[in-house]
């Protein structure tokens, strides 16, 4: 595999998908409920997970795995709580472009942020992140 | 040579899928960046295999499988997912889905997948 061209790549379009993963956590901020930003975040989450896993990246693959989780977890209760719950999606977004960032510097992935990873982990008795 | 339609909302994906079957004899004949693509690219190239992730925008890969086998009976579907994915990949089977390959892709397992459902349609 030609690790430069997919890091170059991935960089690129995660560079893009956290964009868009932005604009989606504000249009939350304004309204929780919105199942299409929901929807949104849960699949540019996904999108990042699957190229971060490709190409070994395990701290962007954790987090963002944790992430889309989390998503599926308001999607079926059909809203981000708030203020636990929306405070949770923003770090987990600064997380993946802090993470993203690191590789984009310094050509490495850096080591997994586990206190985020452990607080975005879906809650078993689906609180729905209020108890992150 | 069969001809091989991909669809995956990331590009990455859909270069990294090229990458590892053109050097082996299939000809990529076009690729789709989601649900809705998928279908009408589908209807207009009539490719021998559609490689086709699960979670896309604007159409999910399941009901992009259910609108192509009802185009086609016959039309062979391989599903892309990730670990973690296993419900959504019965549905898929269920909804026709010929195989299914795991992210993140082993160039091997893609290969001998391909090829096995490729035998089966002749």
């Amino acid at each position: 595999m030609d690790l430069a061209k997919y890091r170059a790549l991935f960089l690129e379009e995660a560079t893009e998908h956290l964009a868009e993963m932005s604009r989606a956590c504000l249009a939350l901020e304004k309204d929780p409920a919105s199942g299409d930003s929901i929807d949104l975040v849960f699949r540019l989450a996904h999108s990042i997970k699957g190229m971060a896993a490709a190409l070994e990246y395990d701290a962007v693959t954790r987090l963002a795995h944790r992430l889309e989780d989390r998503m599926a977890v308001w999607r079926a209760q059909g809203r981000v709580d708030v203020p636990e719950g929306l405070a949770l999606l923003f770090r987990g977004l600064e997380g993946l472009e802090r993470t993203i960032g690191a590789v984009r510097s310094t050509g490495v992935c850096p080591e997994p942020d586990e206190g985020l990873i452990a607080a975005l982990a879906a809650p078993p008795d689906g609180d729905g992140g209020k108890k992150a | 040579m069969k001809r091989v339609l991909i669809a995956d909302d990331a590009s990455f994906m859909r270069q990294m899928i090229r990458d590892i079957i053109e050097p082996e004899g299939y000809e990529v004949v076009g690729e789709a960046a989601d649900g809705v693509d998928v279908v009408e690219k589908f209807r207009r190239l009539h490719p021998d295999v559609v490689m086709m992730d699960i979670v896309m925008p604007k159409r999910s890969g399941i009901d992009a499988v259910k609108a192509i086998k009802a185009a086609d009976a016959g039309a062979c579907v391989v599903m892309c997912s990730a670990l973690g994915q296993e419900s959504l990949v019965i549905e898929a089977m269920q909804a026709g889905a010929r195989d299914f390959i795991v992210k993140p892709f082993k160039p091997d397992a893609v290969l001998a997948t391909l090829a096995k459902v490729v035998e089966k349609a002749e």
